[in-house]
């Protein structure tokens, strides 16, 4: 089986259990086994495809005949590199957890089957846009992806936070999309096709079809599509919100499909990006900001599952910013491997999470507090998991984390670009992430097993009063398939880094200076929220006041911000359209009728007087009419 | 032959039954109506295929010929045409407008009823196949009448003076249209000294720059009513929400394309400096007519007159690829053209249904949420309301991806066209806030309004099976083959781009 028949093959294999699970949705079990086993499929041909995977530098990109609308190719072809082998089996990985997690977790869920299915059509999404090799078919997986979140996140429609969350997702990430598809657009129509490679090779020539501030401009569009949706400032707020989801939805658009899908696509478009400065500008200090922001977030939050979703907002920011920074020789594999590693480790904390809130009932850090103990395979797993996140030496975070932060060093070094921003900002977020994964830690292992019904005090919900799990009507023990997948992940995490070994990823060695400067700011981080850890929530340390609690949990109050500069006025601007529409647009059609009225009245009293002058007057006004007519078109 | 069965069976037969099957009892009627539209359907399906001629002198002292042939611009709209004529008939099971009898006002028998929907099939089906001028206006005229009698007289049941409003707005809106475009016909004619579609390019591309320009503007405006651009539009929301849901199926899937069908037959290929002279302006209109529409549905409360405007803002997609003047342009065109008509068709199934079930579609009134108590029929809204924003896969994305691009890169006034371009993608945008407004009130909630919830438990529930019963039988069949045609639309584009592309580079001169 060639790389290019994998690659296919990933696509479609999803795909189609999508429509299978849907069509066999009144059959709840069945339905879910199926869409089960096609993720069990899709691992195997991943596996195979890391196997036959071309050696570096040595794309595969089948030579077909392309369609023609016009002037413009469209090609419609899929690729395998190295790095997409390496990508589409980390997603499949995910894919195939979350489903067999779903199967526990969701038990219970009426809609269970439809679930399953958009998981799956969310992964040959996601698969399409890796193996893309035309910029139409990355817009097709783009979009279908941020569908697949709205059905996700708004799963338990019956719930209006997630109603809303669901609706708030995908009007963000649609809103950021205008620039994705202008730039995409721009692109395609500049190279006079939709082939990655062509325009690539088009837009990258001396010829270029455009000047360079407009290649720049194209890139910042496209740019922007990525800051939505990866959730990277200023679209950052849907993410959080997006917690309303059910759990496993979290761990599949957090770890491995919708926010890590930007990262592959200017991955892809990485020529071109190296060329446009002013797009690695906007990444670079958008990616900054966040990084840090989020990480402060995450420190403060009242929910652990909110905190795990602005860490995942901060790390993704730490992949693009690799892609901002790097340099034409590095490349864009440092970024590749950042998602590899993020995806391991991140779905392994969302699904033990899951797992800890069907122990405690919510997802509360006052609720978690003790929920890992008699679970030792959480407590470990949840170890493991939140020391890849705080970058610790060696694991598989840590290893990709190094070798951001050593190609920001590089990037900096080497000029041009926002490179020193960067690493400031990298440094920052490392003792930041250090100190809320303790945090995360200490909440989950502290010595006190809660009480059955969790105490919450004036002041501890989130602005949504907190996440509420469903229960699964199951005592808190996994089946041994979920344990199983569990267990793949922890051991992954630990060993991840090992897929350097094989040459998938094409990135520099690590600098043992730097990784003793992280580790040692790390300890600096780790240390102080240990320290601080006192007998309450290590939050208390931090967020002192019920204020600082409501803005954290607020996510500085963004929400607030994007009603008030977008919603409002747009619907403000909506309302006087429709009052235009009503009474100016439409106004002079009725004028119209009513002056045809006043003429047909004006013209029935003529006649019934009959009065030779009025007669005249027609007859003239016709004449005037006939004569107009023979000027106008006498040519 | 296939093109004369196609225009003679359902022709036929619908005059006899506007005329001497008047009495005809209901079920003979319908049965009577859906083997004419099948049989006309099927015609024009191989008629589509083999794509023959009919050649005939008519009125032989103004050169007009009975000349009717199908290119590959008209075979698309041909198809759609022709299944639409077929399950809006087949409709007529579902919904019976001739046995309202509110305010015991007389109606008319079931028999004018489906007469009339099946000489709208003809009229459009002869527009789209006449391959003489004079003869297309003619059969985009005869359309006219039987529209006005589906609207006044089995329209909305509630109200005799909404109807008689939005009738005769909608026959005097476009008769007026129709005396400019039949002024702009005749000069055509005229100058060119020939009505023939086919010779008519190279006759009229002697003309000099005056007159081609004065042609092109008195066409366009004509048929910019019937598309209908802004600011021509607003007979479409009043006639839309009063039509039945089978006119309303008709007006958003046939007759509306005949307008653009329209422009790229007769100013785009004919005059086509003219028209290029005027396409700024025209894309200007197409692009207002987008946020205008789609800033109107954020806010409005009727769901039979959002869908008619955000008809408006599709259509406006569809002008933006036509004045780009491109190969790539006219082919979004045409590709959006064809999605815009089964999407529609399909959303105004859907709302048609549920103002048939609750009486009104006010979206202000709560209501059970549709994925809860009929999830069939909230499957195809959802899905409808995603192909509306453009999902890529569905129907819609095609031609809004294709519009953007021939307008990003356009054969004259690039300016003006690439700012066109940015404008129509925030368009796009503001489809999604109200595609996912009417979702979020409609389509997801509680199985039970918050007022009902006092109610034991099962009396609500069965109290809202009686409401809103999921859909069965005829109309999930129309529903069935509705999404089916949005979905293979959206997968596979290839059915149609293929079909238009040799046509579409011929007509625009190859290049780009």
């Amino acid at each position: 089986m060639s790389a290019l028949q994998v690659s296919y093959l990933l696509v479609l294999v999803p795909a189609l259990a999508a429509v299978a699970t849907l069509a066999l949705r009144r059959w709840q079990g069945p339905a879910t086994l199926v869409s089960v086993g096609a993720a069990l499929v899709s691992l195997l041909l991943a596996v195979v495809g890391l196997v036959v995977a071309p050696v570096r530098g040595t794309d595969l990109v089948p030579l077909r005949g392309s369609y023609a609308v016009g002037g413009l190719d469209l090609p419609l072809q899929l690729g395998a590199g190295p790095a997409t082998a390496a990508v589409a089996a980390v997603v499949a990985l995910v894919a195939a957890a979350v489903l067999v997690f779903t199967r526990w977790y969701l038990a219970a869920d009426d809609r269970l089957a439809v679930f399953a299915a958009t998981v799956s059509l969310f992964t040959a999404a996601m698969m399409l846009v890796v193996h893309s090799r035309d910029l139409v078919l990355t817009v097709v997986g783009w979009e279908v992806m941020g569908w697949c979140s709205y059905l996700l996140i708004g799963h338990w429609s019956r719930k209006e936070s997630a109603r809303r969350a669901a609706l708030k997702a995908f009007l963000v990430t649609r809103v950021a999309d205008i620039g994705f598809v202008l730039g995409v657009v721009g692109l395609c129509a500049g190279a006079g096709s939709t082939g990655l490679d062509t325009v690539v090779a088009a837009w990258t020539s001396d010829e270029a079809p455009g000047s360079p501030a407009l290649r720049s401009t194209l890139l910042v569009l496209v740019v922007i599509g990525v800051l939505g949706k990866s959730a990277q400032f200023p679209f950052q707020d849907w993410l959080p919100d997006a917690m309303e989801g059910p759990t496993p939805a979290s761990a599949l658009i957090h770890a491995a499909t919708m926010v890590a899908a930007g990262t592959v696509v200017l991955a892809q478009l990485f020529e071109v990006l190296v060329l446009a400065d002013g797009a690695r500008w906007v990444l670079g200090l958008a990616t900054a900001v966040t990084m840090v922001g989020a990480a402060v977030l995450a420190l403060g939050q009242s929910d652990l599952k909110r905190l795990l979703a602005w860490s995942t907002v901060s790390q993704v920011a730490i992949m693009l910013s690799a892609l901002a920074t790097t340099t034409r020789d590095v490349g864009p594999d440092p970024a590749l491997f950042h998602l590899w590693s993020h995806a391991i480790f991140k779905s392994l904390l969302f699904l033990t999470i899951g797992w800890l809130s069907v122990i405690a009932g919510s997802t509360l850090a006052s609720a978690l507090r003790g929920a890992g103990h008699g679970h030792p395979l959480a407590r470990v797993a949840w170890l493991f998991g939140l020391l890849a996140l705080a970058g610790a030496p060696f694991v598989v975070g840590g290893l990709s984390k190094e070798h951001v932060v050593v190609t920001a060093y590089e990037g900096a070094a080497s000029a041009g670009g926002p490179g020193v921003v960067v690493l400031a900002a990298l440094l920052v977020t490392v003792v930041l992430t250090a100190a809320y994964a303790v945090r995360a830690h200490l909440v989950v292992s502290a010595p006190v097993p809660n009480s059955p019904i969790p105490p919450l005090g004036p002041d501890t919900p989130g602005p949504n009063g907190g996440i509420g799990e469903k229960s699964t009507g199951h005592a808190g023990m996994p089946s041994a398939p979920v344990l199983a997948s569990l267990a793949v992940l922890t051991v992954l995490t630990v060993v991840g880094g090992l897929v350097l070994l094989t040459g998938l990823f094409d990135v520099h060695g690590a600098s043992v200076w730097w990784m003793v400067l992280t580790t040692l700011l790390i300890v600096i981080g780790g240390g102080l929220a240990w320290l601080a850890r006192g007998s309450g929530d290590p939050r208390d340390q931090f967020v002192r006041t019920p204020r600082h609690r409501a803005l954290a949990d607020s996510g500085f109050g963004a929400d607030t911000a994007y009603r008030a500069l977008v919603a409002r006025p747009v619907l403000g601007l909506a309302r006087v359209v429709a009052f235009l529409d009503r009474e100016v647009v439409d106004g002079y059609v009725r004028g119209a009728a009513a002056s045809a009225g006043v003429a047909g009245w004006l013209a029935e009293r003529g006649h019934r007087r009959e009065s030779p002058s009025a007669g005249l007057g027609l007859l003239a006004l016709g004449l005037l009419v006939a004569a107009g007519t023979a000027v106008l078109t006498w040519r | 032959m296939a093109l004369i069965l196609m225009l003679l069976v359902p022709g036929a037969v619908g005059l006899w039954l506007v005329t001497g099957g008047r009495g005809l009892d209901a079920h003979t009627a319908r049965v009577v109506a859906l083997v004419a539209a099948t049989v006309g359907g099927l015609a024009a399906v191989v008629a589509a295929a083999m794509r023959p001629v009919v050649d005939r002198a008519w009125i032989p002292d103004l050169g007009v010929r009975w000349h009717f042939a199908i290119d590959g611009i008209s075979a698309p709209l041909v198809v759609l045409t022709a299944v639409i004529g077929v399950l809006v008939v087949a409709h007529a099971w579902v919904e019976q407008p001739w046995t309202d009898t509110h305010l015991g006002l007389p109606r008319g028998s079931a028999a004018t009823y489906l007469g009339a929907l099946l000489l709208v099939e003809t009229g459009a089906l002869a527009a789209f196949a006449a391959r003489d001028a004079v003869l297309f206006f003619i059969a985009f005229e005869v359309v006219l009448v039987p529209m006005w009698v589906l609207i006044s007289r089995y329209g909305d049941p509630k109200s005799a003076a909404a109807r008689a409003d939005a009738s005769a707005r909608f026959i005097l809106y476009t008769a007026v249209g129709s005396t400019l475009m039949l002024v702009g016909i005749l000069l055509l004619v005229g100058q060119a000294g020939t009505a023939d579609l086919d010779a008519l390019p190279a006759a009229a591309g002697a003309l000099g720059q005056g007159p081609q320009t004065l042609i092109a503007v008195l066409l366009t405006l004509g048929l910019a009513v019937k598309v209908p651009v802004f600011p021509l539009h607003t007979w479409l929301p009043a006639a839309h929400t009063t039509a039945p849901t089978a006119g309303s199926v008709l007006l958003a899937a046939v007759l509306l394309k005949l307008g653009t069908y329209g422009l790229v037959r007769l100013p785009l290929a004919n005059v086509p400096d003219g028209f290029a002279r005027i396409a700024p302006g025209l894309a200007i209109a197409g692009v207002v007519g987008i946020l205008w529409g789609g800033l109107i549905c954020l806010v409005e409360r009727d769901l039979k007159r959002l869908i008619a405007f955000s008809s408006v803002a599709h259509m406006g997609f569809v002008v933006l690829g036509l004045a780009s003047g491109s190969a790539t342009g006219l082919q979004a065109a045409l590709i959006g053209n064809i999605a815009h008509g089964v999407i529609s068709a399909l959303l105004f199934v859907i709302v048609g249904g549920l103002k048939h079930r609750w009486g009104s579609v006010d979206l202000a009134v709560v209501r059970p949420a549709l994925r809860e108590v009929s999830p069939r029929l909230g499957f195809a809204l959802i899905l409808g309301l995603a192909a509306g924003l453009g999902l890529p896969g569905l129907a819609g994305f095609w031609g809004e991806f294709l519009a953007l691009v021939a307008a990003w890169e356009p054969a004259h006034h690039e300016g003006v066209l690439r700012t066109c371009a940015v404008i129509a993608a925030v368009g796009a945008a503001l489809a999604a806030a109200y595609a996912l407004r009417v979702a979020r009130i409609v389509w997801v909630g509680d199985a039970v309004p918050d007022a009902a919830t006092d109610d034991p438990v099962a009396g609500a529930l069965d109290r809202i099976d009686t409401r809103t019963p999921d859909t069965r039988g005829v109309e999930l069949a129309v529903l069935a083959v509705l999404v089916a045609a949005v979905v293979t639309i959206g997968v596979v584009p290839h059915t149609v781009l293929s079909v238009t592309a040799a046509a579409a580079e011929a007509l625009v001169g190859g290049g780009r």
